[in-house]
Formats: structure tokens, C-alpha cells, sequence
């Protein structure tokens, strides 16, 4: 047992809400071990005086210090000062950083006295935590059927194993069959994903289980049983032939979700032409016979006799070793800054609007042209409602800002210089000017792009916009032009605002089912942020792409692969850890007597 | 100009009020967000960046922080939380303790215990004047009827022994001249400190002589109507503060200029003129406290979440001095001639060392610099417009 003096400091930078310790239990657990001779905390030690803790150490000869808490790294030079001020030795030093291991779910408390007690007794903690191992099934489940689920699943299903791909809508593709071009190298979003979606479609490994929802977890690492929704289609995947007669005839519009709202689709539709898989599909909330029974205009003019409207939800159970979760993203509601305008000014945008916009494929086939109210008083895009000549992307709408997200979603830089390079290929006339506080052009030939953009003469300026209004003519913002030392009111014609990711609506719903966890930004935590990406604290499952944070395209695809080969690692070894988080704390004291020996 | 980055300056600016400068990222939302700023009058970012690289003088020969009004967008929407408001506030309190050449005023605010403690010795000293050289007439406790005149009202003038009652509104007078005129003095030396640092010392502007008679009205204009308040995006609070300006103006006029006029023996009926003018001025003081320490107590305005010790004191004084005004003309009015002279004497005691504190050294001292800086920063415009002619003419 470690019997050397030793001295607790409890730090807890910012408070984190979702880790929610009890501080006094932690401290009580603490002073009932014989050796512990002092509890310290920013209330009884000044973190920034390194004597007055030398005087601390040898008034109450301490030999060991434990830094516990939130990121008690960030302490440890301090303390590494005053134990060599005091003489004792490094390696007396030892961090428990609860952070690591307690994040979500009911055993918080217990992990974090578990980790106390490894510090307690020079145990690695990693050690006491070694979870034991339980065999694999070798199918695997994958969770988001976007860019991170489609790479995943084919590397999964390329090394002859069985992949069921979850998918919520109608399609796969996710966010990124919906962009017109990637950057930086301006290849056609669609050109690259749709072979990958038809391999999808045709791999013989993988079952896609569309317009479907995961609504239960059950069993350990290695062996679950998931129970799955399948949400009615109401078209018979095997008999449509996507002929589109039910879609021409179909009587009832709604708002297209894959163009962003920014046009009409019917009731009976069929997401994008190379979706996939390709067959048409009813939406509930728009189809009239859904709504009040009569209509079925649809059923009596297809020609397979493929539409069933009274089909209901079924609920089917898969069993599997390994689940990736890959759900992604949702763009942040830029509603919420109300003095942006959006939702009261038709032609300010958001970027993924734009994105439909200058899609060819989009609303308008690529052409830019004015948002228009159509007789219902929705804000469609329509072709030949004039072209504007004046553009202005704003940066971080959402993002880098306290009041909404703290953290950078690091793809809005780069995309808004490629929308503004697609707008001056566009209309070469056009002026646009970028307002920026700070451009990220980070990835590999990111910087290059950033220059080149501005070798097209797009306004860069530096400096946030604080107001967007209606003005005479178009849309005035106002923003102070930082390097210029001035005040800037310009008036445009389209204000593109370059909204941030944040972590779906359900994402929450999901990480309870799978016993995950998630980071104070709400994107699920991964057990080590920098060595392990992929994989979280619950045996056999990993995350993957934006569902973990922010990320850009190139590095979804890295991570959907990566979380691949932790998961066919784990089919090869027929091995696979259990949950750390349901080690019993009697296991880990087990382990550190026995370690001890 | 060259200038040297005083390292200190940062921990200097920590006494005077909330600093979250390191927070800011220089965004420029605060700058764009305020309806008042415009070219050369970049505020509140940079002032923050002077703060972030310690340039001293850069802030000190600015007026920036007196161009702003406080309404608290900027903190609102401020993306890093550094609340620009505030540190605009705390750079008013900074620099009205430079512009000051007794050094009191920085100790005034750096200090609860020095503004605290040099209040109450003033006020005892005035207490003890008053009952040494002006002791109450023994015959207001034995015959308080022969006090009060046929209005009821008691006879305020005459409540001192061995002087007759044209004697002692003269005492009180001359006492209100000399407080008025040090306390004008010592703000007009400090107002010419002012000018001395934002405009003899900037060398990068050259104003335009007749600028100096031209641009004159806007100092008379803005201390009456304090009109570039109204321009901010809150309108209530110009109003209120015009209510209290106004309110505090007319008290002041009447208790200095027009004493004899309105400290008189006999009771005014209600309507007559200088009554209206005492009820005016006590609606809009009160008015302005109620609110003011309402909001101060209850922090959901940005405006009002971080108060200064000066900010209490400021509510706190003026409370007590108006409290105690109302109490000596109800004592006054129903006849009580004990009670009217000890609550004049503790008006006394409190209004006085509010005045000479506050106008010169702490928080009202702003009447006098904010509609200078405003002229002053008009001055500074028409010397940019002379420079960005002559530059045009240069490049043409």
C-alpha cells in the first residue's frame, strides 16, 4: 500500500455540467485513507505563489501529491516546481484525470474514486482499468448512411464482413450529396460520392436498412441485439421500377428537405435522382391519404402496383459484435441571431441553402438567382427571378461564440471561399466580400486555395458583422473593416451566412440508447482524443466522422475508415474490450493488491 | 509616434472596474454593433487593444470611452464575454483619475476605505461646525410655536441664536459660493488636463483654429440635451438619465444661485414657480434612483451587473441627500422646528462632501468631461477632414 504522505489538490477549471461530480464525497473519500495528510483546492492553495505550496509540503511533510480533477495537466508544472523547490522527487507526482474515464452515465462517482484510489496507490490507472475481453460476432452495424457510414461500411464489407447501414432518410449521402463542390481541389461533390453510393447499393456484404431508426441497445461488447424501426415507405423496395408516374400525379408539395427548403417536392418523391437506394418513398406528414384517408392517387396510377398506404412500422432485431456510429451533423439555426435577419429577409441565406443554389442539379440548375415568396408564402427559389450582383458571406455565424457555440466548426472558412469562388465562376461580374475573424485554412492545400480565391478578387475583410438589415437597396451590413482602421456599411443583394455545425437534435436520444457519452459541446467523446478517436468507453462501439466533432470531408472519410479497421481488428482477433465503464470498483482494488505483489 | 509597452498598465487598470480584455479576439462586433462609432472614433475595440498591448498613451489622449453611453449591446452580443460596456466604464473611471492632478481621485476609486472615510470626516467636520458656530436657538425646544409662521410652516432662517435671519441665509450662501466655486476650479483645472492630454499632446492632429468657436455649440448643446445618448439603441435609459441631469441641474441652481429666493421664511402655495421646480427635480432624482438601484440589485441588464464601489456610493449619497431634502421640507411644512434644523444640518453633512467628492474627483465628474470629449473629438474630426484634403491634394 502506498504509505508515503501524500497531499490531494482538486482542480476543476470549468465547472462541467455534464460530468457533475460531487466534489465533498470525492474529498471525503480522499482524507479517510491513512496516508493522505492534506486536501487541497483553489480556496486553501494559491495556484500561482509556488512557495507558499513549498511551505504547505513541508509543514505537513508531504512525500506524494495527486493532482485530481478536470485537466489537472495543466497543473503540473506548477506542482513539478514546488516539489523540486521542497526536494522531493518527480515521480511522487501523479495526475488522476477524471475527465478521461467518468463522462456520462450513473457511475461517475465511482470511477472517479477508482481513479483516485489507482493514484492513491502508483497504479497506472490504465492498468486497473484493463477491461476484460469478450468474443466478437462478426457483423457490424453502422449508424448514418452519409460520407463516414458509406466509407465505413465498405471497408468493413471489403474485408468479408457482414455490414447492416442504418439509415434515417429515405437515401444515403448524407450532407455531402448535397454539396456542389468540394474543396480545395473543386471536384464535383456528386462525382466522387455516387460511385460510392451504388457500391453501396450493390456490395453483396452490405444490408442497407433505410428510413429506419435504431430505438434499442441491448447485450454486451461484442454481442448486441438491436432493435431497429423501420419506418413505413409505403412503396415496396423490390417491385418499384421508379417509372415517377405516382410523383407526376401526386397532389400534395412540401418543402424539399434535400434541397434545404428552398423548393417543392410532392408528397410521394424520391429525394434526389441518384439516391439510393432509387425507389420513391411516401412522406407521412405531407400525404393526404395519410392525413385523412382519401386521395390514393398514387396507388391506383403505378404501374407495378408497388405502393402500399396502409403499410405500417415494423420493428425488426439485428444481432451484432460491432456498432460505428457515423450520424453526423445538423447546421446550426441561424433564427437564433435574430439581428442577422434570417427568416425576415428572404435573400439572406444560409450556406447550405447556397449550396442547392448554385447546385446544377439544385433548384434553379445552377444559376443564382433571387429568393422568391411563391402563392403558398414560401421562400422558394425559382428559376428567372433575376440574377444579383452583390454578394456577402459571413463567417462564423453560430460558431466561436460564446452566446451560442464556443467551439470553431472549422469547415465554414474554407466552404465560404469555395462558394465564393463558385459565385465568381458564375457571374464573374459579381462583387462579393467575405467577412472574417480569422481564416482557418488549415488542411493540405487549404492556404493555397485561401490565396487563390483572393487572387479572384473576392473582398476579404477582416472583422465581424454585427447587423444585417434591410436597406433601399437590397441588404446593408454593418462591420468595422479591422485592418483599415474604419466602419463598413455595404450593401448587397445576397448575404450568405456561413452557419456552424452543431450535434443533431437526437443526438442526445441516441447516446443514451447506446450508452455512450458525450463532451461538454455535446458531440460524442471518444476514449482518448488524441491516440483513439474512434472508439468510447462502451466495448464495441466507436464513432466516427462529425457525429465526434466538427470535421471536413477529407477528414470524415479518414475517421469512417479508421473506425473500420478498429472494428475489423477486433472481428480478426475475435476479441474485443468489455465497457470500462461497468468495472466494479472491488475488480480494480483486486487488481491493484495484485499489482502490487 | 513611438510608443513603449508599459507591462503594468493591465494590472494598473484592474482597480478601476471589471477587465476581461484578454478574452477578446478582436472580431470588431462591439465597434459594428454601436450605432456611435464611426471613422477615428473606433470604440470599444480599440481601446480593448490598447489595453491587450499596453499602450498607455494611446488611451489616454483618446476620448473614446467618453463617446460611449453604456447601453450595453456590445456586451450583449460580444462572442468571447469580454463585456466591452464595462471595460469602457472602467476606462471612464481610469481616466478621470489621470486627468485629475491631486491624485484623490484615483484614490477615491481604487480605494472604498480612503472615498468612505474622507466622506464621513467632511461630513462630521460640517455637523460640528454647525453646532459649534450656529447651535440651534434654545427657544426652539422651549417655544417651538414662536417658530412658525401664520402658514405653519416653520421660520427656517431664524433657528439660530445671536444672528438675525437675514444673517444666516447670507452664512449659508457664502458657504454655497465657496463650496460651487472650489469644486468649479478644481474641474476646470482638470478639464484643462483634458485638453492639455487629448488634444496640445496629440501631435498627429492639427486643428483647425476657427474649429475651436465652430464646433463650440456642441458642448452647450450635448450637456442640455446629452442628445448622442438618444441615439442609442435603449431610449429609456437616455430618458431617465435626462430626468436626472435636469432634476439634479435645477436643485443645483436653486440651492447656489437663487438661495435667498427659495430658503425664505414664509410658505410658498404649491403651484408657485420654485415649489414646481423642487417637485420636478425631486420626481426625476428619484425617478432615476429608484431604477438605478433597482436595476443594480437585480443584475439582469448587462448595464448594471458589474457595479463599482463609486457606482453604490453615487446611488447611496444622492439618496440620502434627497431623503433627507424631502424629510426637512415635511418637517418644514407641518411645523416641527427641532426636527427641520437637525435634518438641514445632516443634509448638510451629507450633500456637501457629495459634491466635493463626486463633481471633481469620482463619478459626476463626467457632466463636465463627456460634453468636452464631445467637442473635443469634433475638433479632432475637422482636423482628420483638413488632413484627408491636404492628402488628396497631395496625391492629385
Amino acid at each position: 500500500m502506498g504509505t508515503k504522505a501524500t497531499a490531494v489538490y482538486f482542480y476543476y477549471p470549468d465547472d462541467d455540467s455534464i460530468i457533475n461530480l460531487d466534489k465533498n464525497d470525492l474529498e471525503k473519500f480522499s482524507i479517510e485513507q491513512s496516508f493522505v495528510k492534506a486536501i487541497w483546492n483553489s480556496k486553501n492553495l494559491s495556484d500561482k505563489d509556488v512557495l507558499s505550496v513549498v511551505s504547505e509540503i513541508k509543514k505537513d511533510d508531504i512525500d506524494r501529491i495527486v493532482i485530481a480533477g478536470l485537466k489537472p495537466g495543466f497543473r503540473k508544472s506548477f506542482f513539478a516546481e514546488a516539489m523540486l523547490k521542497a526536494g522531493k522527487k518527480l515521480e511522487d507526482l501523479v495526475i488522476a484525470d477524471f475527465g478521461q474515464y467518468c463522462n456520462g452515465g450513473t457511475r461517475n462517482q465511482e470511477i472517479a474514486k477508482a481513479m483516485l484510489f489507482c493514484a492513491f496507490n502508483n497504479v497506472p490507472f490504465e492498468f486497473g482499468f484493463q477491461p476484460e475481453l469478450n468474443t466478437v460476432r462478426p457483423e457490424t452495424m453502422v449508424i448514418g448512411a452519409g460520407i463516414t457510414g458509406i466509407q465505413a461500411s465498405l471497408e468493413v464489407a471489403d474485408s468479408n464482413n457482414k455490414v447492416f447501414l442504418i439509415e434515417k432518410t429515405g437515401t444515403i449521402g448524407g450532407h455531402m450529396a448535397m454539396f456542389d463542390k468540394t474543396f480545395p481541389t473543386l471536384d464535383c461533390a456528386a462525382c466522387i460520392l455516387t460511385p460510392k453510393m451504388v457500391e453501396i447499393g450493390q456490395h453483396p456484404n452490405i444490408e442497407l436498412i433505410t428510413y429506419s431508426e435504431v430505438i434499442g441497445v441491448k447485450g454486451e461488447a461484442g454481442n448486441y441485439q438491436v432493435k431497429i424501426l423501420k419506418k413505413a415507405r409505403r412503396v415496396d423496395l423490390s417491385t418499384c421500377i421508379g417509372c415517377g408516374i405516382c410523383s407526376e400525379k401526386c397532389p400534395s408539395k412540401t418543402l424539399s428537405e434535400f434541397d434545404a427548403g428552398t423548393t417543392l417536392r410532392k408528397a410521394i418523391y424520391i429525394p434526389f435522382p441518384q439516391a439510393v437506394p432509387n425507389k420513391y418513398l411516401i412522406d407521412e406528414e405531407s400525404c393526404i391519404y395519410v392525413k385523412n384517408g382519401k386521395c390514393g392517387v398514387c396507388a391506383k396510377v403505378c404501374p407495378a402496383k408497388c405502393i402500399d398506404l396502409d403499410q405500417k412500422d415494423e420493428e425488426i432485431e439485428i444481432s451484432v459484435g460491432n456498432i460505428i456510429v457515423a450520424t453526423g451533423f445538423q447546421t446550426f439555426d441561424a433564427k437564433k441571431i435574430e439581428r442577422f435577419g434570417y427568416g425576415r429577409f428572404p435573400n439572406v441565406l444560409t450556406s447550405l441553402e447556397f449550396e442547392r443554389l448554385v447546385n446544377a442539379s439544385g433548384p434553379t440548375e445552377g444559376n443564382i438567382t433571387y429568393r422568391a415568396k411563391d402563392k403558398k408564402g414560401n421562400w422558394i427559389f425559382e428559376p428567372g427571378s433575376g440574377e444579383p450582383s452583390k454578394f456577402a458571406i459571413v463567417h462564423c455565424v453560430g460558431s466561436r461564440d460564446r452566446n451560442y457555440k464556443n467551439y470553431c466548426s472549422r469547415v465554414c472558412c474554407m466552404y465560404s471561399l469555395k462558394l465564393a469562388h463558385l459565385i465568381k465562376e458564375k457571374i464573374p461580374e459579381a462583387d462579393v466580400y467575405e467577412y472574417f475573424i480569422d481564416m482557418r485554412a488549415f488542411g493540405k492545400g487549404y492556404e493555397e486555395f485561401y490565396q487563390r480565391i483572393k487572387e479572384e478578387d473576392v473582398n476579404i475583410i477582416r472583422g465581424k458583422t454585427a447587423r444585417i438589415e434591410e436597406s433601399e437597396n437590397g441588404i446593408k451590413l454593418r462591420s468595422e473593416d479591422i485592418i483599415n482602421d474604419r466602419i463598413i456599411e455595404q450593401e448587397v443583394d445576397m448575404v450568405i451566412l456561413s452557419v456552424g455545425l452543431e450535434p443533431r437534435n437526437d443526438a442526445d436520444k441516441l447516446m443514451e440508447i447506446l450508452n455512450i457519452s458525450k463532451t461538454n459541446d455535446g458531440w460524442y467523446k471518444e476514449s482518448n482524443s488524441t491516440f483513439d478517436g474512434e472508439t468510447t468507453l462502451t466495448g464495441g462501439i466507436t464513432i466516427a466522422g462529425a457525429c465526434q466533432g466538427p470535421k471536413d470531408i477529407p477528414d470524415s472519410v479518414a475517421q469512417g475508415a479508421s473506425a473500420a479497421s478498429k472494428v475489423i481488428q477486433s472481428i480478426m482477433k475475435n476479441k474485443i474490450n468489455q465497457n470500462i465503464k461497468d468495472i466494479p470498483f472491488e475488480k480494480i482494488e483486486k487488481r491493484v493488491e495484485d499489482f502490487q505483489k | 509616434m513611438r510608443q513603449t509597452v508599459n507591462t503594468k498598465f493591465k494590472q494598473e487598470l484592474k482597480d478601476f472596474g471589471v477587465g476581461n480584455w484578454n478574452a477578446c479576439f478582436n472580431c470588431g462586433n462591439c465597434t459594428a454593433i454601436c450605432g456611435l462609432t464611426e471613422k477615428g472614433f473606433l470604440f470599444p475595440r480599440k481601446s480593448i487593444q490598447s489595453i491587450q498591448m499596453g499602450l498607455k498613451e494611446n488611451l489616454e489622449k483618446s476620448v473614446d470611452p467618453w463617446l460611449c453611453y453604456y447601453c450595453g449591446e456590445c456586451s450583449d452580443t460580444c462572442p468571447r464575454d469580454a463585456n466591452p460596456g464595462e471595460l469602457m466604464m472602467s476606462l471612464r473611471r481610469y481616466l478621470t483619475s489621470t486627468y485629475d492632478w491631486t491624485g484623490l481621485s484615483k484614490k477615491f476609486y481604487t480605494s472604498k476605505f480612503w472615498e468612505a472615510g474622507f466622506i464621513a470626516f467632511f461630513g462630521a467636520a460640517i455637523i460640528a461646525a454647525f453646532l459649534i458656530f450656529l447651535p440651534p436657538s434654545e427657544g426652539i425646544f422651549s417655544n417651538p410655536d414662536a417658530f412658525i409662521n401664520n402658514q405653519g410652516g416653520v421660520m427656517i432662517n431664524s433657528m439660530v441664536d445671536g444672528i438675525s435671519s437675514t444673517q444666516f441665509i447670507k452664512i449659508i450662501e457664502y458657504g454655497d459660493w465657496t463650496m460651487a466655486i472650489i469644486v468649479a476650479l478644481l474641474l476646470i483645472s482638470n478639464i484643462f488636463r483634458m485638453f492639455y492630454k487629448v488634444i496640445l499632446k496629440d501631435k498627429s492632429v492639427q486643428i483647425p483654429f476657427f474649429a475651436y468657436f465652430t464646433e463650440f455649440f456642441q458642448l452647450i448643446y450635448n450637456f442640455l440635451t446629452q442628445a448622442r445618448f438618444s441615439k442609442c439603441e435603449k431610449k429609456s435609459y437616455w430618458v431617465g438619465h435626462l430626468l436626472l441631469m435636469t432634476g439634479y441641474t435645477i436643485m443645483f441652481l436653486v440651492i447656489v444661485v437663487l438661495l435667498p429666493e427659495f430658503q425664505i421664511e414664509e410658505v410658498k402655495p404649491w403651484y408657485n414657480w420654485q415649489r414646481l421646480l423642487g417637485y420636478y427635480a425631486t420626481f426625476g432624482i428619484l425617478y432615476f434612483l429608484v431604477i438605478a438601484a433597482i436595476e443594480r440589485l437585480k443584475k439582469s441588464d448587462i448595464k448594471f451587473k458589474f457595479s463599482h464601489g463609486s457606482d453604490w456610493l453615487f446611488i447611496i449619497m444622492l439618496g440620502l441627500t434627497t431623503i433627507t431634502g424631502i424629510l426637512i421640507n415635511i418637517f418644514r411644512l407641518t411645523g416641527m422646528p427641532v426636527l427641520t434644523y437637525y435634518m438641514f444640518v445632516l443634509h448638510l453633512a451629507i450633500l456637501v462632501p457629495m459634491i466635493v467628492i463626486e463633481v471633481p474627483f469620482s463619478k459626476w465628474s463626467h457632466l463636465a468631461y463627456r460634453p468636452f470629449a464631445i467637442y473635443f473629438a469634433k475638433l479632432k474630426k475637422a482636423s482628420y477632414a483638413k488632413q484627408s484634403i491636404k492628402s488628396q491634394l497631395l496625391t492629385t
